[in-house]
């Protein structure tokens, strides 16, 4: 697998796949999910928005349509022979919806392989690009498939409760990645311990742990460190309200810098707005009922990155069948 | 940066600058760096203890007392890096992406951070509305302003403008409108104004 800036792993040929997670319940991460998918489609890129969300899947609100009668549980269990079968059109070109991915995620026995034949079948969709909405869960399938994706999108509001739930998620995340890279069970042991930071092995925050893990495996010390080197999570900062807010976007990404050692990614942010929650209450996407609102015109530009990052990398792709 | 632990830090990294950073980019890395670690900061909350705070101020303070003094700075490379030509590798500053960014990207809805001190006079006012895509008449449903006085705002055609006191209460109105601070707004077009006035 590959790796490329804003993104996580990147696998050789396949379309583009963001998940939204993180946070808290209420930062807006359907809300960016939907808007940002949205503008993608009307740029041009064909996208399916994946609900995934455990907590409480509707996108279909957000986007303005009846709860869907088809999910991916009706593939899964061979109701449909085809994907795309239960994949639901919505009223914007070049955008449709999939339902039920939470199912799946949600099941105590997800196994890896469910999720990989998860992430195969959206890979086989006909499209450009997925959106999953992951919602605030916290779950080791949900840190999975934050991890597989090609960028994971952490969505946070400028408020202490976000921000600490923000924190908890991606040090989950990241520890998980960190065990998932090693070889030896002592210092999988050791990850695991290191989560908590009244351990007793005096282990306070990341630096310290590849110190101790260096000393029990050169080897797995070293795979940590590319692993930290290679993890690019995407950050957006919802509903600010002054500049302060938005410069704490810049905050959380040096203080990911100095206690991780990873480069967080900036995204953009989004104004409040009181034009958001009447949309949302109309039923109506933001970026369709009011393209001019300032949320809409937030949402717009950080579309934009992604659209531009999705270019990069199929330029990447080219690149690489060229080379074959 | 591979991760270290903030002793083992350059004070470079700490302030997250380049080797040739400027003294501009040091000063406003520096004051970047100690926002983030304020006390009050949510940037940190919950994830450095109390003890990691600490020490990363100083840290931040020591780098920035010897990267701002050209002697200090000059003596810390010599001894640090030997010569000119072991300098590490440049990476991309996250000091000057920062402010890169707040510049551009980050500036579309006016909220962004003012990075080059530009002051709100007419013609940023106008600039600001403009690359929001809204035309005069929204923000004169908006704010009840006339059109013709918004125009006279931006173009700085002072003379026409309505006496101060109601000058104040549409600036406001207008920066509100545009997600401006403003107090700011007002503060730095009057001063403008007056200062032209005086020419």
């Amino acid at each position: 697998m590959g790796r490329n800036r804003v993104g996580q792993d990147q696998a050789s040929h396949r379309k583009m796949i963001w998940t939204i997670g993180g946070g808290k319940g209420g930062s807006g991460k359907s809300f960016i999910t939907t808007n940002v998918g949205i503008c993608l489609s009307k740029l041009g890129i064909r996208v399916v928005l994946i609900d995934a969300d455990l907590g409480g899947a509707n996108l279909h609100t957000f986007l303005g349509i009846s709860p869907p009668a088809l999910s991916l549980s009706d593939f899964i269990k061979k109701r449909v022979s085809h994907l795309h079968e239960v994949l639901i059109p919505t009223a914007v070109p070049n955008l449709q919806l999939l339902t039920g991915a939470q199912d799946l995620l949600n099941a105590a026995d997800a196994k890896s392989v469910q999720k990989r034949k998860l992430v195969r079948s959206i890979q086989s969709l006909d499209s450009d690009t997925a959106l999953v909405d992951l919602g605030a869960g916290n779950s080791l399938s949900v840190l999975d498939f934050f991890l597989i994706s090609d960028g994971g999108i952490l969505v946070v509001t400028p408020e202490p409760t976000s921000i600490e739930n923000t924190y908890r998620f991606l040090k989950s995340a990241f520890y998980r990645r960190l065990k998932q890279s090693v070889s030896s069970s002592s210092v999988k042991a050791l990850i695991d311990g290191a989560m908590d930071r009244k351990n007793e092995m005096g282990i306070q925050n990341p630096y310290d742990l590849i110190k101790v893990a260096r000393g029990m495996d050169e080897g797995d010390a070293q795979r940590m460190i590319e692993e930290i080197e290679t993890f690019h999570p995407n950050l957006i900062l919802n509903q600010v309200r002054s500049k302060k807010d938005i410069e704490i976007g810049f905050s959380i990404r040096s203080a990911c810098l100095k206690y991780f050692g990873i480069r967080l990614h900036y995204l953009g942010y989004v104004v409040y707005d009181q034009d958001v929650s009447h949309s949302i209450r109309r039923r109506r996407p933001l970026v369709l009922e009011n393209p001019r609102s300032r949320a809409s015109q937030c949402v717009m530009e950080i579309a934009s990155k992604l659209a531009d990052s999705h270019k990069m990398s199929a330029r990447f792709k080219g690149d690489e069948h060229q080379e074959h | 940066m591979s991760i270290k632990s903030i002793k083992d830090q350059t004070y470079y990294e700490v302030l997250e600058v380049s080797h040739t950073a400027t003294p501009k980019e040091i000063q406003r890395a520096y004051e970047q760096a100690k926002e983030t670690f304020d006390v009050d900061s949510l940037a940190i909350y919950s994830l450095f203890s109390e003890e990691e705070v600490r020490e990363i101020k100083e840290a931040i303070e020591e780098a920035y007392r010897i990267l701002i003094d050209e002697g200090l700075r000059e003596s810390y490379d010599q001894s640090h890096f030997q010569t000119v030509g072991a300098l590490p590798t440049e990476e991309p500053s996250e000091a000057q992406e920062v402010s890169d960014e707040k510049r551009t990207s980050l500036s579309f809805t006016g909220l962004s951070f003012n990075a080059e001190g530009e002051v709100y006079r007419g013609k940023a006012l106008k600039q600001v509305r403009e690359r929001m895509g809204v035309e005069p008449q929204t923000i004169s449903k908006e704010t009840k302003i006339s059109v013709k006085t918004l125009e006279w705002i931006e173009e700085e055609a002072f003379e026409k403008l309505p006496p101060l006191v109601y000058l104040k209460g549409f600036l406001k109105s207008y920066a509100q409108s545009l997600g401006l601070d403003p107090q700011k707004v007002i503060e730095e077009y009057i001063r403008f104004m007056e200062e032209s006035k005086n020419k």
